[in-house]
């Protein structure tokens, strides 16, 4: 009864409270939609290479049509062809372009002469041909393929660039070894039925996530920072939660509870019960927001996965989580401005430890090790493994046990620190 | 002669880093019925009296007995039958009076029948009926007084205790209140009345108590007290006399 009053109290006192609702509900809806737009791109750019590149075909031979047959298979390559090389430098020194292949004049020809020769040299070595005048050098370069980067683009841009030409080099070396054994064997008569290979198909590789879901999941702008910023808003509860509390002791209502008879135990339980609910609400509409506004921004859906009931729990313990550490703050601090500074900075640096800004796997190693003392982190971590993973409840026990221990202690300390302020001694 | 109904005996509360006492070694008896002033300027004492009286404080030394229990070991128990209006405001200020009345009465444990009939008895007597569902944040100082001392009356104590229950409101409430006050010690319920109008205390207190710098300087009835100081025409000017003219912080 006491508790049930405590919590129709509070309600009166927040629904009357308009600064103290829209802090609530309207900021952090404004938050996750924001930092779900401004973070989409990084994300994509992180995610997916898309790479705009210059072409200078100076050959105009069966080389460089090779190479571009391979990048416009690709995907993530776009070559931009270019007749200059001057043109072509001018464009990446002015960062217009990240990189540039400008491939020499009679590339093909030489790449072709060198195949041709390793070839021989194989055959000469083994007996099964004879030497003549011309002497034969495999192991000098015979084109001068040069790769031109922007020295503001990212090392892992380059690397994939670096490693994809490698490969079609590569593949067409082969190709063209093959063709010139196939000639040597038939003693340089035309080989009309020369066997074509293609080297790429020769070995399959399936990429898929290791999710039990059918759908292709990954992490993406939305499914970060929708559950990232749900909690963030939840731990930001201790704003009204502590700003009430301190308000009520400064104007004298709480002596008039403590002048009451009896356990404190009914207001501190009625105040948890009531933000711990308003936590859950918060949750409900940012998913919401998630799964239904995003899409009409242009971000991606929100994608919840199945276990219903995991969810449920792990927002239960996010919302306990917060709802104790709000408290302690509340009973700990004496002032209102004390408190709601310092709970306002240590819910940002957990929020940031916890992954919440950005991922914890681009953080250094230490920072990753110590953004798991974030019960940010905990929440985090479960709705990342259920949205993406499928996880069951079960595997993310760990995570929701160290949720439920936090709101525990917070609690016990809050009703400790709550009980000896009562009487004085 | 009945038991009295408050036992303070040898009461000294001391605050960490003072130089001196807020209570020192204090003794007197309040009896069942009376209304019973406690006097004195400001830092005298009083306020930590009240404290020590409510169970929120616990003295350095001595006792407080009231209604035959110990305040410090049975706080609780004694809190249920007390009723205190604190100094400060002790209410809601955006909630209507109503609901404060309500939560309040909810948090003493009433039933809801109870509260509702409380809240409509008491709201009619000190002139707030037309006020009930209005926001406290609205109301004047001697409105807020007034809601102050029903939220103390809800449960219906058998000791009242008041600290400065009509400072700051104007001259209807405070009549309005000492009117309430006198019906209320015609009924039995012993009123502790701490307050700085001594005009006030010499109309409605049995008995009275001035105290100073935590000192104890007279104690008895207005007459028995007037009567040791056949120079001084009314309380004030004993008042004065006892406290000094000296400017308290």
């Amino acid at each position: 009864m006491k508790i049930r009053a405590t919590i129709i109290k509070e309600f009166l006192l927040l629904i009357r409270d308009p600064g103290g609702m829209a802090l609530i509900f309207l900021m952090p809806l404004m938050l996750v939609i924001v930092m779900a737009l401004i973070q989409d791109a990084p994300f994509r750019d992180y995610q997916e290479m898309k790479l705009d590149v210059i072409f200078v075909d100076n050959d105009s031979d069966s080389l460089g049509r090779k190479i571009e047959k391979a990048f416009t298979v690709s995907g993530n390559v776009h070559l931009i062809q270019v007749k200059d090389t001057a043109e072509a430098k001018r464009e990446v020194l002015s960062g217009n372009y990240k990189a540039a292949i400008i491939l020499p004049h009679g590339a093909s020809e030489s790449l072709r002469s060198k195949t041709g020769n390793v070839i021989k040299s194989i055959f000469i070595n083994m007996g099964m041909a004879e030497s003549n005048a011309d002497t034969v050098y495999v192991d000098k370069p015979s084109i001068d393929l040069q790769l031109l980067f922007d020295p503001a683009i990212k090392m892992n841009y380059k690397e994939a660039l670096s490693s994809a030409l490698e490969k079609v080099l590569a593949n067409v070396q082969t190709e063209w070894m093959l063709d010139e054994l196939q000639a040597q064997l038939s003693d340089g008569a035309p080989h009309k039925n020369a066997t074509k290979i293609d080297f790429a198909k020769l070995v399959s590789i399936k990429e898929n996530y290791a999710s039990k879901k059918k759908e292709r999941m990954m992490l993406n702008s939305v499914q970060h920072n929708v559950p990232a910023w749900t909690m963030f808003a939840m731990f930001f509860i201790l704003f009204p939660l502590a700003g009430n509390f301190i308000k009520e002791r400064e104007e004298g209502s709480m002596l008039r509870l403590r002048l009451i008879s009896g356990s404190q135990f009914p207001v501190i339980a009625g105040k948890f019960a009531f933000y711990f609910s308003v936590c859950l609400i918060q949750f409900v509409l940012m998913i919401a927001v998630g799964v239904y506004l995003m899409p009409v921004l242009g971000l991606q859906q929100l994608i919840l996965g199945s276990n219903v009931l995991g969810i449920a729990i792990t927002a239960c313990c996010v919302a306990m989580a917060a709802t104790g550490y709000g408290l302690l703050i509340a009973v700990y601090f004496k002032t209102a401005q004390q408190a709601l500074s310092f709970g306002s900075i240590s819910v940002v640096i957990l929020a940031a430890l916890g992954g919440v800004w950005v991922p914890i796997y681009v953080m250094p190693e230490t920072l990753q090790q110590i953004s798991r003392c974030s019960p940010l982190n905990w929440g985090l971590e479960s709705f990342t493994n259920l949205f993406l993973r499928g996880a069951t409840t079960v595997a993310i026990l760990p995570d929701l046990l160290k949720l439920v221990a936090f709101a525990i202690v917070t609690l016990a300390i809050s009703v400790f620190i709550h009980k000896s302020r009562t009487i004085r001694n | 002669m009945s038991e009295p109904i408050v036992k303070i005996n040898s009461l000294t509360r001391q605050y960490k880093g003072a130089s001196q006492p807020a209570i020192s070694n204090l003794t007197l008896e309040i009896p069942v019925g009376s209304v019973y002033g406690l006097l004195g300027p400001n830092g005298a004492g009083k306020s930590t009296m009240v404290m020590m009286l409510c169970g929120l404080m616990n003295p350095n030394e001595g006792s407080i007995s009231m209604m035959g229990m110990n305040v410090s070991e049975q706080g609780s128990e004694i809190r249920k039958r007390i009723g205190v209006a604190p100094q400060e405001i002790a209410l809601f200020h955006t909630l209507t009076a109503y609901e404060n009345l309500f939560y309040f009465g909810r948090m003493y444990g009433l039933e809801s029948d109870k509260i509702k009939s409380s809240i409509e008895n008491y709201l009619e007597i000190f002139g707030l009926t037309d006020k009930a569902h209005k926001r406290v944040q609205t109301f004047s100082g001697g409105m807020k007084r007034r809601l102050n001392l029903i939220a103390a009356l809800l449960h219906d104590p058998t000791l009242l205790i008041l600290d400065e229950p009509t400072a700051g409101v104007d001259v209807q409430s405070r009549n309005m209140v000492i009117d309430f006050l006198q019906q209320l010690k015609t009924k039995g319920v012993t009123i502790i009345y701490s307050s700085h109008f001594l005009e006030e205390a010499e109309k409605i207190c049995t008995n009275l108590a001035v105290i100073d710098e935590g000192h104890l300087i007279i104690e008895g009835t207005p007459t028995q007290v007037m009567s040791k100081h056949t120079d001084c025409r009314n309380l004030e000017e004993l008042f004065l006399k006892l406290t000094g003219k000296t400017i308290r912080d």
